[in-house]
């Protein structure tokens, strides 16, 4: 029996956890957002500078290396879950690629770059056995380093995310749905137009955008690659903050974090409203 | 053209296992026949082979007098309702109703006007925007039994459409699966392991066991009349009791003295199991004389009849009786005489 | 429905080999002593040796970054624990809402991208609590959110498979305060969940580089992006170690998941 001071008293056990949000997270990001709003000596507000500015093409930039890689990786992503779902019954196999998938989503950023570089690089393995074949990707002009190479990369982690949503989803689709249409009279196609397909949607959509937010905010494995990954926004906050500060200016770089976090949210809270639609009808 | 489904000899094995043998029934118009059994039975791989979700290994399956084992379910014309999970969830309950007849790509009025025709058959009107997992599941049954009819097919085919449902509203939507089958009038082959629906809304019942057909009759027949221990054992409750059959027409309870006599020698002698049904048991107040001997261990109270659980005197043996409360005026601990209506007992090697 | 088994089987190889060429150039070039315009199909299984490894092993910096790692994950995971299971337990007992709070307040970290946690950080605790960002093991609140939605989704699967109710319940009435309810109660039924969470820290901490790059602090990721110029090929060999030794671990996290679940 709870009265309202006993109330008061279980709810204060969670201020530990919400103090230390607070402190870790919170006030990090009120501090970026406040310093993102503030004028300083500068004509304008830095959150409009910095998407108008010089900064622009990085945000453009960004945004499409993100799209792309997230289009690409949530059809082939997709088309592996459809390809472990269809091989239910070989032992073992859906628990390898959703294992491999779990460790090649959380990938860091590092030994990537490096596997990658190894591997695509001007003095790659992969393309020394491409010009084996005679396929010279080096003279074509593709560089790892350059947009297609980070691209690339970035779909190591990127497919397997998708797998990871789209696995759970095709197993809801279930049996009886289809069966269901054939007794209706439904084509393969009808069925898959009509009814797979329109139940799959949000899981489809709302995977590509966790892709989308997931490659928006990489950072390390850009860094590694250098050159073309320095036009990416995360990376030019860093410059930005960790370079010559013009007085009056830093504020950009606050201003561009505070538009990374905007993004960053708009796309996963997308993700999250899409999921739950997905999951209401795999009751 | 009849509507009607006929099976004929077929048979169905999965690996080693063989979950139909010989399978033969014919379901005519207007008439609902249950397939019952335990689950392995085979009676949901006969309703997939009829629907042509599985492929017979031999035999046919005929369809308003046409075979259809080489169609695809698309094109059988069948309607189907499934245990759970029937209804498409991302479309609402007008949708799902039109789906079979956007397929068939009739007009939008003509959908519209039919949608109306079956929401007042199933008496769902007004869920019609609904969306599946805003109703309950008594209604979404009901719904899909619906869409199975909405594009007049030749059979109705529900595999165990009730397995799901809470108790009451299972005996709810049977009663209305078995009003709006009248009205349409379509044959059905309906599947379950529940004995009790069975004989509620059955024109006939074919009892399965391994793949086998056990008995085909109505239900009266069926409960009283098994033609197979199996049947007297799965349908309606029976007392199974261990004897001895010592000459041609005598029976004797293990363990104890009392002899009955049976009509015909239905087993030779040796060891038996009699099964006889509670209600086939007359229970008197009498001590001594004729009849078992047995004083009364247990009770239940049901309403408008009531058991008793009887054990005989010097054995393990117990049997129950069941009557009408009113003939069954009896406490634990007293002592009553049993005797036997032998006509409609079965004997029994297993 | 007629998805061919060929074509499922055949989209799993090409996407397979996408998968296993970098690691494989990259266990080459730790490994073989041949330079890749050299390498022909004479002298493939020619000149492997892990010495670049070794030397790598041996210096100073490797060891200092290593250990430092090392530590920085321990106590990210003690940490999280720490912070975790008391408060998830109590959710636990109060409402759904609070449970849905809290569960909403373990996905805000995905909000926030690290490239933009840590810049706030660095500007929010310059002038004020400047030993925060002095001291190595300021970046362990940081991790420890980084870690949050991974660490909490583990641990809510291990509290949703018991009664909390009746546990606490049980232990309160018997005597025991919370602290002793939570240490000695709760946690040893969660141990699998608890197990799991913490190697899922010391994947996220081993691998992480954002936050301690801006940060300079000198970590195992960072001390691979610096000594690659001067000792590339045991550079490359210590990344396929982490890669390996990443995979262990989440491979790990799974055979403890799947025991939580029965």
């Amino acid at each position: 029996m709870a009265g309202s001071s006993k109330r008061r008293a279980r709810h204060l056990v969670f201020l530990p956890y919400v103090a230390f949000l607070a402190i870790f997270l919170g006030w990090p990001g009120l501090y970026v957002f406040r310093s993102a709003f503030a004028k300083g000596t500068a004509e304008r507000s830095p959150m409009i500078e910095a998407v108008t500015g010089q900064f622009r093409g990085s945000f453009v930039f960004s945004l499409q290396l993100s799209f792309i890689s997230a289009s690409i990786g949530a059809v082939i992503g997709a088309l592996v879950a459809v390809a472990v779902v269809r091989l239910d019954t070989v032992r073992g196999l859906r628990s390898t690629v959703v294992g491999y998938s779990a460790v090649a989503a959380n990938m860091g950023g590092i030994p990537l770059a490096f596997a990658f570089l190894a591997a695509f690089g001007m003095q790659g393995l992969a393309t020394r056995l491409l010009r084996e074949i005679n396929v010279d990707i080096i003279g074509w002009g593709f560089r790892i380093s350059d947009f297609w190479g980070i691209v690339l990369v970035y779909l190591y982690f990127q497919i397997p995310l998708m797998t990871l949503v789209l696995v759970p989803a095709l197993d809801g689709l279930r049996r009886t749905w289809a069966e269901a249409a054939q007794s209706l009279g439904a084509s393969s196609a009808q069925y898959w137009r009509l009814v797979a397909l329109p139940i799959l949607t949000p899981a489809l959509l709302g995977g590509f955008l966790l892709l989308v937010a997931n490659a928006f905010a990489a950072y390390a494995t850009a860094f590694a690659l250098s050159s073309g990954g320095s036009r990416l926004v995360p990376v030019q906050i860093r410059f930005f903050l960790q370079g010559d500060t013009i007085t009056g200016k830093t504020n950009l770089g606050y201003a561009l974090a505070a538009w990374m976090v905007i993004i960053t949210a708009l796309l996963v809270t997308g993700f999250q409203l899409l999921m739950r639609r997905a999951e209401r009808w795999r009751r | 053209m009849n509507r009607n489904i006929e099976f004929r000899d077929v048979a169905k094995s999965f690996g080693s296992v063989k979950a139909l043998v010989d399978f033969a029934i014919r379901v005519d118009e207007g008439e609902l026949v249950t397939l019952l059994g335990p689950s392995g039975c085979g009676k949901s791989t006969a309703l997939r082979v009829a629907a042509g979700f599985e492929v017979c290994d031999s035999g046919d399956v005929l369809i308003g007098g046409t075979s259809v084992v080489a169609l695809p379910a698309s094109k059988r014309g069948i309607g189907m309702v499934f245990q759970n999970y029937s209804l498409f969830p991302h479309l609402t309950v007008h949708e799902n109703l039109e789906f079979g007849m956007k397929v068939r790509k009739m007009s939008r009025s003509q959908r519209t006007a039919r949608v109306g025709e079956l929401l007042d058959l199933v008496r769902l009107a007004g869920l019609a925007e609904r969306y599946p997992h805003q109703i309950s599941g008594g209604q979404q049954q009901r719904v899909a039994l619906a869409r199975a009819l909405a594009i007049e097919p030749q059979v109705l085919l529900l595999d165990e459409p009730l397995s799901a449902l809470d108790a009451t509203v299972r005996v709810e939507v049977r009663e209305e699966i078995r009003r709006i089958q009248r009205t349409s009038g379509i044959a059905t082959v309906f599947v379950t392991h529940d004995q009790e629906e069975a004989l509620a809304i059955s024109d006939r019942i074919c009892v399965m066991c391994d793949g086998q057909v056990e008995q085909i009759a109505t239900p009266h027949v069926v409960y009283r009349s098994p033609a197979t221990p199996f049947v007297a054992r799965f349908v309606g409750k029976v007392n199974d009791l261990a004897v001895e059959i010592t000459a041609s027409s005598r029976v004797r309870l293990r363990g104890h003295a009392f002899e009955f006599s049976v009509p015909q020698s239905q087993v030779q002698s040796g060891e038996a199991r009699l099964l006889i049904r509670p209600e086939d048991i007359r229970v008197t107040s009498s001590a001594g004389g004729e009849g078992l001997q047995g004083r009364v261990d247990g009770l239940q109270f049901g309403g408008a009849t009531t058991s008793l659980d009887v054990a005989i005197a010097g054995t393990n043996h117990v049997v129950r009786v069941s009557d009408s409360t009113r003939a069954m005026q009896f406490g634990i601990g007293d002592v009553v005489s049993l005797v036997f209506d032998m006509e409609r007992a079965l004997l029994t090697r297993e | 429905m007629k998805i061919s088994r060929i074509g499922a089987w055949l989209t799993l190889a090409i996407v397979a080999t996408f998968y296993i060429v970098p690691m494989l150039a990259m266990t080459r070039f730790a490994f073989q002593r041949v330079p890749v315009i050299k390498l022909s199909w004479g002298n493939v299984f020619q000149k492997w040796t892990i010495q670049p490894i070794i030397d790598s092993f041996g210096s100073p910096d490797f060891q200092r970054a290593a250990s430092l790692s090392i530590m920085l994950a321990i106590a990210t995971a003690l940490a999280t624990i720490a912070v975790l299971l008391p408060t998830m337990t109590f959710a636990h007992l109060g409402s759904p809402r609070t449970r849905r709070l809290i569960e909403i307040s373990a996905v805000l970290p995905f909000v926030v991208p690290a490239i933009a946690l840590v810049v706030g950080f660095a500007g929010a605790f310059r002038d004020t609590l400047p030993i925060l960002i002095r001291s190595s093991f300021g970046l362990v609140p940081l991790y420890v959110i980084t870690a949050l939605p991974f660490t909490h989704r583990t641990l809510e699967n291990g509290l949703a498979a018991l009664d909390i109710r009746t546990l606490v319940n049980a232990s309160r009435s018997l005597g025991a305060s919370w602290w002793r309810t939570i240490a000695f109660v709760i946690a040893p039924n969660m141990r699998a969940s608890i197990a799991t969470a913490s190697f899922l820290a010391f994947t996220v901490v081993l691998g992480e580089f954002t936050i301690a790059s801006l940060l300079l602090k000198n970590t195992l990721p960072l001390y691979l992006s610096y000594a690659q110029g001067s000792n590339p090929q045991g550079t490359f060999g210590l990344g396929i170690v982490l890669v390996v030794i990443s995979t262990v671990f989440v491979a790990m996290s799974n055979r403890f998941g799947k025991k939580v679940r029965t």
